[in-house]
């Protein structure tokens, strides 16, 4: 069913002639298109026509001709491989962390008893207020940088994988009970793919976590990567640069998040998620 | 409406508006991407003024939708529908509706749900208050006033929603499988407390079920609907002495009328599960 | 719950607290990586005294504007965006532009912007908390379960009024989730910004004590921070139950 907001579309159809008809179809399909050009034309135009002063926002094109520069002077490469890498070893870190951690916890009391207030205080407090902590223990280089992101995306995956194990329905559990399996088949044959839906979506919430974060510690210790290079920009007020680097930034995490989504798709094909159907009342 | 204190089953009264009369009405959903799909093919159907008629036809065969066109919820594509002498062109309180998941409002108690509808009316206040309290005395739900749906059971929920349709005093009643989502037990005590609501102030029901039983049982004349694109296949008339329910349930013509009702609902289902099939 | 199950709900924090101070006081632990806690703990009262409110204070101003108007605007927007079509189909590609976009990106715009006062941090928080509270508010007011709005509309409600008696209050669970996210989201930015570079608050000041070697008072301010943070989570879902008693 569409939309809470049918109520326009019931107001436009009624009625409505083939022209009318006609136009809103168009209006629909060329609407997105129109308002993410209208977006870049205005970025462009608002500058060259000195409506903003080139400094606050330099011309699109300007800032594009910056990337390319950068591109072909290998420097941007390098940074974005350096920032990927770091968030990557972090994500999978945490990950590992995370499930093994969420999965163990409310199965052994003990671990669950001591777990429990760490992580109900860590939760929902700011991780990154640690970095000065983690700088002070792991130096200025990839290994504090790398565990400070892992330590603020883990808290999420734990409790995520925590709660989405207890949650297994008990008749699955059962029934794979009834037809013979044992603790640890139940464990990764039922508990496991029944809670995957809700681990991703943990995954997917960290995930932005530790692109956040990342930039933070760039930006804090340097050490190249795609923050480090911005925060030099600003600090050389090279206007040119931080707008490079926000589109730069901006690309590759919307790269990152695309690809989580598309792995999701593809590890829950058996998902109803997965198979919406138009449906009629 | 509440000088009707005779048996609701007469439909002589002169003054009363006329039921509801659907002509042609034909109804094509067309998802965003996928092809067009006819859910409803040239249907009419006359409603007697007070008159209760149920639909009955198997899942997905378009029978929400056209309580939802005589609603006026979903914009009329082809043909027409007049209730009570007017076109309907959109919602309103003229036609009360009752939904199949109650659609009441979870962060409204008992009695703001029911006065929801009234505010709207413009009514004072204190009538207002006198007329929810007055239904909430009637759906059994003294002592409820201030239970959010919540705290409800099923049943009692439905009841709200009942209460709520009914405080707006509209002069037709269309529900969507109202009792789909209770059990057993509370369906069949919901259902005489409908008939016994509908006896003490009767209006023009149009009530879409699955279920054959519950059509033969509570309708005048129950339209049996063809699989998708939905058709009208058969109205059957199946209006049974006066008596109460479970006298009625044990009777042979009834049992016929459900046997062969029944057999026209199985026909379609079978013909609409081969087509999936092919 | 009782308080012996408190007590014993916390007891492990305890311990920790404990092997902090035997193994530092033990001397396991060098003093310049781990001070003992009871350092950390006077070090704490002493900046109590001296100027750790006024960081403290102007940390949490500089947020609270940022993420009120952030808030405000947002569920704004989103549940508008939800409601009429046409400014859904003109806003909706831009969000998905800019919505994955790692925030902090915009820690360095706002210093080039506005530099390295508390209109800076403010945008900052503003611009970054602004686009996941429109998110989840478009959500939430898309995914209003259509009977509701039907219902009220059957009983004579006008479109205004199916928006704001119907929708937005039926969407407030979501939008209210979805706008604590945004709050953990907003501490995570104002720290990370005041460590980058600042002239006040509890990020810089912890910075500061750092650079100058007091490692105890920096633990302190970490602390401090944190416990700021884990306590406006908590306050704001005490609120958040209270206002949605409904559900229950």
């Amino acid at each position: 069913m569409a939309g809470p907001s049918t109520n326009a579309a019931i107001a436009l159809s009624l009625r409505e002639n083939g022209m009318a008809h006609w136009l809103r179809i168009g209006f629909y399909k060329v609407g997105p298109f129109f308002t993410v050009t209208a977006l870049l034309l205005t970025w462009e135009l608002a500058s060259r026509l000195e409506l903003v002063i080139a400094f606050l926002l330099p011309p699109l094109s300007v800032v594009l001709l910056r990337i390319a520069e950068d591109m072909v002077a290998g420097q941007l490469p390098l940074d974005i491989a350096i920032t990927l890498y770091r968030t990557l070893v972090a994500f999978v870190l945490a990950m590992v962390i995370g499930i093994s951690l969420g999965i163990v916890i409310p199965r052994v009391a003990s671990i669950r008893w001591f777990f429990d207030p760490i992580i109900s205080i860590g939760l929902p407090m700011p991780k990154i207020a640690l970095l000065p902590i983690f700088m002070l223990w792991f130096g200025l280089f990839d290994t504090s940088k790398i565990l400070m992101v892992a330590f603020s995306a883990s808290f999420q995956i734990i409790i995520t994988t925590w709660s989405a194990t207890q949650n297994v329905e008990k008749e699955l559990i059962w029934s794979a009970r009834s037809l013979g399996a044992s603790n640890r088949q139940i464990l990764w044959e039922v508990i496991f793919p029944a809670s995957l839906p809700q681990i991703l979506t943990g995954l997917q919430i960290a995930m932005p976590v530790c692109l956040i974060v990342v930039l933070v510690t760039e930006m804090v210790m340097g050490g190249q990567g795609l923050g480090d290079s911005m925060l030099r920009s600003a600090r050389y007020v090279d206007s040119p640069g931080v707008f490079a680097g926000i589109v730069e930034i901006g690309i590759v995490g919307f790269c990152v998040i695309r690809s989580m989504e598309l792995i999701r798709r593809r590890l829950l094909v058996w998902h109803q998620e997965t198979q919406k159907e138009e449906t009629t009342v | 409406m509440a000088s009707v204190a005779r048996s609701g089953r007469e439909h002589d009264n002169p003054a009363a508006a006329p039921g509801i009369s659907i002509s042609g009405v034909c109804h094509e959903y067309r998802p965003a991407n996928g092809r067009p799909v006819l859910a409803l093919d040239d249907i009419s159907l006359e409603v007697k003024d007070r008159e209760f008629v149920s639909i009955l036809g198997p899942s997905g065969c378009g029978k929400s939708t056209l309580l939802y066109l005589m609603g006026g919820f979903m914009p009329l594509q082809q043909g027409e529908i007049i209730v009570a002498g007017k076109t309907v062109t959109g919602p309103g309180p003229d036609r009360g509706v009752v939904f199949q998941n109650f659609a009441l409002f979870p962060w409204k108690s008992v009695r703001d749900n029911i006065l929801y509808g009234l505010e709207k009316q413009g009514l004072p206040r204190e009538e207002r208050l006198e007329i929810a309290q007055h239904y909430i005395d009637m759906v059994h739900l003294s002592g409820f006033e201030d239970s959010y749906p919540s705290q409800l059971s099923g049943g009692m929920k439905q009841r709200v929603a009942i209460a709520r349709t009914l405080a707006i005093k509209p002069d037709t009643l269309l529900m969507d499988e109202p009792f789909g989502a209770l059990d057993a037990q509370t369906r069949s005590l919901m259902q005489e407390e409908l008939i016994a609501i509908w006896n003490r102030s009767p209006t023009t029901v149009v009530f879409v079920t699955h279920d054959v039983r519950e059509a033969v049982l509570l309708a005048d004349r129950v339209a049996v609907m063809t699989a998708r694109p939905g058709r009208l296949k058969e109205i059957v008339e199946t209006k049974f002495a006066d008596a109460p329910h479970d006298e009625i349930v044990k009777s042979p013509e009834f049992l016929d009328k459900v046997d062969y009702t029944w057999n026209l609902v199985r026909a379609e289902a079978v013909a609409a599960d081969a087509e999936k099939a092919g | 719950m009782s308080a012996a199950a408190t007590l014993w709900r916390f007891t492990p924090l305890l311990i920790i607290a404990l092997l902090w101070e035997a193994t530092t006081r033990l001397g396991l632990i060098s003093e310049f990586a781990l001070p003992p806690l009871t350092n950390v703990i006077s070090s704490f009262f002493k900046l109590l005294a001296d100027d750790l409110l006024y960081h403290t204070g102007r940390s949490i101003l500089r947020g609270a504007v940022g993420f009120l108007c952030a808030m405000v605007v947002g569920v704004l927007a989103g549940v508008l965006m939800a409601w009429y079509r046409p400014v859904r189909i003109l806003v909706n590609p831009l969000m998905r532009c800019f919505y994955p976009m790692p925030k902090s990106a915009l820690i360095p715009l706002t210093i080039m912007w506005i530099g390295l006062g508390d209109g800076s941090k403010m945008t900052l928080i503003f611009i970054g908390c602004l686009l996941p509270i429109v998110m989840s508010s478009f959500n939430a007011a898309r995914g209003v379960d259509q009977v509701l709005i039907w219902s009220a509309r059957g009983m004579g409600a006008t479109e205004q009024q199916v928006l704001w008696e119907v929708v937005v209050p039926a969407s407030m669970p979501e939008i209210l989730s979805g706008i604590r996210i945004s709050l953990a989201l907003s501490f995570i930015l104002l720290v990370s910004a005041e460590l980058i570079i600042a002239n006040n608050g509890i990020g810089y000041l912890i910075d500061l004590l750092g650079e100058g070697g007091d490692y105890a008072g920096m633990f302190a301010g970490v602390i401090t921070i944190s416990a700021i943070g884990f306590f406006a989570d908590r306050g704001y879902v005490m609120l958040m139950r209270r206002f949605l008693r409904w559900r229950e």
